[in-house]
């Protein structure tokens, strides 16, 4: 089973990411801010990670940062609400940029053809 | 207006065909023709080509280097947006130190990110050459390239040695080999290659991705020549700017210097009648770290037979260095060299404050700074013994590294 790490300071966001993929099928794993990310980034080691930029102790472009640090092929998408951070060389590591909606149509078919992706370049 | 352009120069060099000159200090930091340092050749390129906004990326060894950047580059104005950062390798990204010159930029993004530029100006610490960067770039905006690389003509028969650029009429770069046996040669001149010279414009957003994609990929050795740029012919314009020379000589000079032996050379080519590559053109200036010293001095003229005579003969001699009755022939003596009565220095070079006493010979010999040669001391004559204790290079250089202590 594939595993997604959701990491956003909003809990009722964090629990409708948890519903909403595990319908899919997949693993989800919830941190609320960057360094509770962290940890459990280097314990659970998912296949995907999902990231809110703006978010208090560490935020998500650190916290992509050291992600990649720990891992350079790491699939990150990065979802949040501020269109301008997509000019941001630092966000430029993650495999994709979305813009937060409560429809999750566009994170789900990102999450998919992300791992499809990953799936491919794993066997070639 | 005028484009933002920032430099990034790459000074983390180990140096390890240069032992042990880089025993204690970065390959940008080994001394050169007395006064300089290899970096200070590609500062003043920066210095003369109007380019004053420049980040340093250090990582071995780099206390030699910081110290000699802090003493003799802090001469930019802040105020003017100009300034020299020593940015050492800070493992932002990862536990890594650089693993390759793609590597030092992508560890470095947020570098790019606080400053955004338009162009970046990607240099090596490692060369000796004379290049107005402004003329390339300026070619860069003509091609309106993603990428210019700078190359080189050089004879074919060095292929293996360097990066070979394949080119099209318009010098549109469309291949390229790292070291390659058989190379692909200039359109319409069999004999010559296009050599990569390290020196690279790119576009910043461009330059940003591409190193990112290439850190990405676990087959890459994250190096601009071996792999960045092969992964750009196919999708971005990369051109090639043939180097245009500030050295006015006919030759175009550009030095790799890799080993002691091609140290040795190209140190000795400054003593020669006519230098191939001139650091006197007041057009040019070379500029280094010149702390307050004395004048060098030579001292003893005694007319009688077997009278003390100081002399230097068809050498380089720096600052506060006193020949003091013994002579010099054909050497680069940098600053604070002492040599006195009765020794012989011939084909050396010896590094600032080293002490060659009374009726010491040395014999093509490389002295690492501040070595005491003792009384009588003779180096250079035997090379079989010599070995046994110094580094012999293949031509028979010796060299005596720092903190050597003789008896």
């Amino acid at each position: 089973m594939e595993k997604i790490l959701c990491v956003d300071d909003d809990l009722s966001l964090l629990r409708l990411y948890q519903e909403e993929l595990t319908e899919e099928g997949y693993k989800v794993i919830l941190a609320r801010d960057g360094k509770e990310a962290m940890a459990k980034f280097e314990k659970e080691h998912p296949d995907l990670v999902i990231m809110d930029i703006r978010m208090p102790v560490m935020d998500g472009i650190e916290t992509l940062t050291a992600m990649l640090g720990k891992n350079r092929q790491i699939p990150v998408i990065l979802n949040t609400a501020y269109p301008q951070y997509r000019e941001n060389f630092m966000t430029w590591g993650a495999e994709a940029y979305i813009i937060k909606s409560s429809d999750l149509t566009e994170l789900k078919q990102t999450i998919r053809k992300v791992l499809d992706k990953r799936k491919k370049s794993k066997k070639s | 207006m005028a484009e933002k352009i920032l430099s990034m120069v790459l000074a983390g060099g180990k140096g390890e065909r240069l032992y042990p000159l880089t025993q204690d200090r970065a390959k940008p930091a080994v001394p050169f023709g007395g006064v300089y340092r290899i970096i200070d050749f590609t500062l003043s390129n920066c210095l003369n080509s109007g380019i004053r906004r420049i980040n340093l990326l250090t990582q071995y060894k780099s206390l030699s280097l910081n110290r000699h950047i802090m003493q003799g580059w802090n001469i930019f104005n802040p105020e003017l947006d100009e300034f020299i950062n020593l940015i050492p390798a800070q493992q932002r990204v990862g536990e890594d130190w650089y693993l390759g010159t793609a590597d030092a930029i992508y560890q470095n993004i947020y570098v790019l990110q606080m400053d955004r530029p338009d162009l970046v100006l990607i240099l090596s610490g490692d060369h000796i050459y004379k290049m107005n960067y402004m003329e390339m770039i300026a070619y860069h905006k003509k091609n309106k390239a993603d990428l210019t690389v700078a190359v080189i003509e050089m004879d074919k028969s060095l292929s293996r040695h360097l990066g070979v650029l394949e080119v099209d009429e318009e010098f549109r770069v469309i291949g390229f080999e790292e070291k390659p046996a058989v190379p692909k040669t200039i359109p319409g001149q069999p004999d010559l290659i296009l050599a990569n010279m390290g020196v690279y414009v790119f576009n910043t957003e461009v330059l940003v991705r591409r190193v990112i994609e290439d850190a990405k990929n676990p087959d890459s050795q994250h190096d601009f020549g071996r792999n960045v740029i092969p992964a750009m012919i196919h999708q971005d314009r990369v051109y090639a700017y043939s180097f245009r020379d500030e050295n006015k000589k006919v030759a175009k000079y550009w030095r790799d210097i890799g080993t002691i032996d091609a140290y040795y050379e190209a140190s000795m080519d400054l003593i020669s009648v006519d230098p191939q590559f001139n650091i006197y053109d007041q057009e040019w200036p070379i500029r280094t770290f010149h702390p307050p010293t004395p004048p060098a001095k030579t001292v003893f003229y005694e007319e009688h037979p077997g009278g003390r005579i100081g002399g230097v003969y068809s050498s380089l001699i720096c600052h506060g260095c006193i020949i003091s009755g013994g002579k010099v022939f054909r050497s680069i003596l940098s600053p604070w060299v002492r040599v006195h009565s009765y020794a012989e220095v011939r084909d050396s070079i010896l590094m600032e404050g080293v002490e060659v006493g009374r009726y010491a010979r040395l014999n093509r010999v490389i002295v690492d700074k501040r070595v005491k040669i003792p009384e009588g001391y003779q180096i250079g004559f035997d090379l079989k013994e010599d070995a046994r204790k110094f580094t012999v290079t293949e031509s028979g250089i010796v060299v005596i590294p720092k903190g050597t202590l003789l008896a």
